[in-house]
């Protein structure tokens, strides 16, 4: 028993060695937007997309974040990331650690405004689901999981 | 924990429960129902932690550095490493009389996985791929027709843990086979029903192979050792 907590203590220990994350300072600063220039964005999609609101300073958010970089790989639906009541640098040493190379387009909402406006409430992480156009299918609140995230992205691209 | 997966857990720990009080008063447990039920829990427990830690290393998440993530199990659990651990757990408790141990967890694990993808139904998530059946189900607002996907899981081990206790109460199965049985059911009907799962890129289809030919193997295992040994050895 002590070998197997021995192994999995050094196993952990090599994994916090090791990171995809780039340096913060490769990451740009985050624009600043209104819920007017995302619902002219959403509008003028031709794609489904799924909004993500999110902060650095939440640990759910941290959780979800692998799972929608890699959904976000995915052809035929778009992925926009809006921050929300946080500053420039945690946003940016969040996307350098977790999100660096996802291709999601991230805005900065330092009041938190923007998710209220499409809406949803004032809680990270919530997830936003659109048809081409702008058409508001589902909101998702708290953790996503892979498998709503996957049925709801169908629903999305079926629509 | 979110409040939804918590009435999941405790829709998967009743049937647990169930199962292991039914089967003590039928069958010649080694253990009483209250041990293993312990066991069965503390068996969840580890196989959910390590099954998590597996999920964050694999995401590139570091536990050390951000331990609270541990938590969110929502966040993603690995099956596999969650299965290894919960059978290490449960045979780490149950050494000595492991096989006892192990076959009487068999089928109140069944019921319980039964009663976690069941579970679908307080958490909203039972809806599967597409499907033009007359028993597809919509989301709400959709047009469009799913497989209730997890429901076929439900049934499926549902009805797999009710044969185990059945023939483990009209025969004398060898030690170890049901063990085997129901590994190999757990990880057949995963992979039979993961192609109707929506998922990103496929699920983790090569555990439920490996899993189900691990059971196989040991089902075959615990009938040709029943066979060289004396009756007496095989109660």
């Amino acid at each position: 028993m002590h070998r197997i907590i021995t192994l999995l203590a050094v196993a952990l220990i090599l994994a916090s060695c090791s990171g995809s994350s780039v340096d913060i300072s490769e990451v740009p600063e985050l624009p600043t937007t209104t819920a007017e220039d995302i619902n002219a964005l959403l509008a003028d999609s031709d794609e489904p997309v799924v909004v993500n609101v999110w902060a650095s300073w939440c640990v759910p958010c941290r959780s979800e974040a692998p799972l929608l970089a890699r959904a976000a790989e995915q052809d035929g639906v778009a992925f926009i990331g809006i921050n929300v009541r946080d500053d420039q640098g945690g946003a940016r040493g969040f996307i350098a650690e977790f999100l660096s190379d996802a291709p999601i387009d991230h805005y900065f909402d330092s009041p938190g405004d923007i998710p209220v406006a499409l809406g949803a409430t004032r809680g990270v992480p919530i997830t936003l689901f659109y048809a081409p156009g702008g058409e508001l299918v589902r909101i998702h609140s708290g953790v996503i999981d892979e498998r709503t995230l996957a049925l709801q992205i169908d629903e999305i691209k079926a629509r | 924990m979110e409040f939804t997966l918590l009435g999941a857990a405790f829709v998967a720990v009743i049937p647990i429960h169930f199962v292991l009080s039914w089967e003590a008063k039928r069958t010649n447990a080694a253990m009483c129902a209250r041990n293993l039920w312990d066991i069965s829990l503390g068996a969840v427990v580890a196989g959910v932690f390590v099954g998590r830690l597996a999920a964050m290393l694999g995401d590139g998440v570091n536990p050390l550095t951000h331990p609270g993530d541990i938590l969110i199990i929502r966040g993603g659990v690995a099956t596999g490493p969650a299965t290894i651990a919960a059978i290490a757990t449960a045979a780490w408790f149950g050494r000595g009389v492991l096989w006892p141990v192990l076959d009487g967890l068999a089928a109140s694990a069944l019921a319980g996985l039964a009663g976690w993808h069941a579970g679908c139904l307080v958490r909203g998530t039972c809806l599967g791929t597409p499907s033009g059946l007359p028993w597809a189900v919509s989301q709400e607002g959709s047009a469009v027709g799913r497989h209730p996907v997890e429901i076929y899981a439900a049934v499926l081990l549902i009805a797999a843990a009710v044969v185990l206790v059945w023939s483990r109460m009209k025969w004398t199965l060898p030690p170890g086979a049901p063990t085997g049985i129901a590994l190999a059911v757990a990880a057949g009907v995963r992979l039979i029903t993961e192609p109707l799962r929506p998922s990103l890129g496929g699920g983790p289809v090569w555990w439920y192979v490996a899993g189900f030919a691990a059971g196989i193997a040991t089902a075959i295992w615990a009938w040709r050792r029943a066979g060289t040994q004396p009756a007496s050895d095989t109660s």
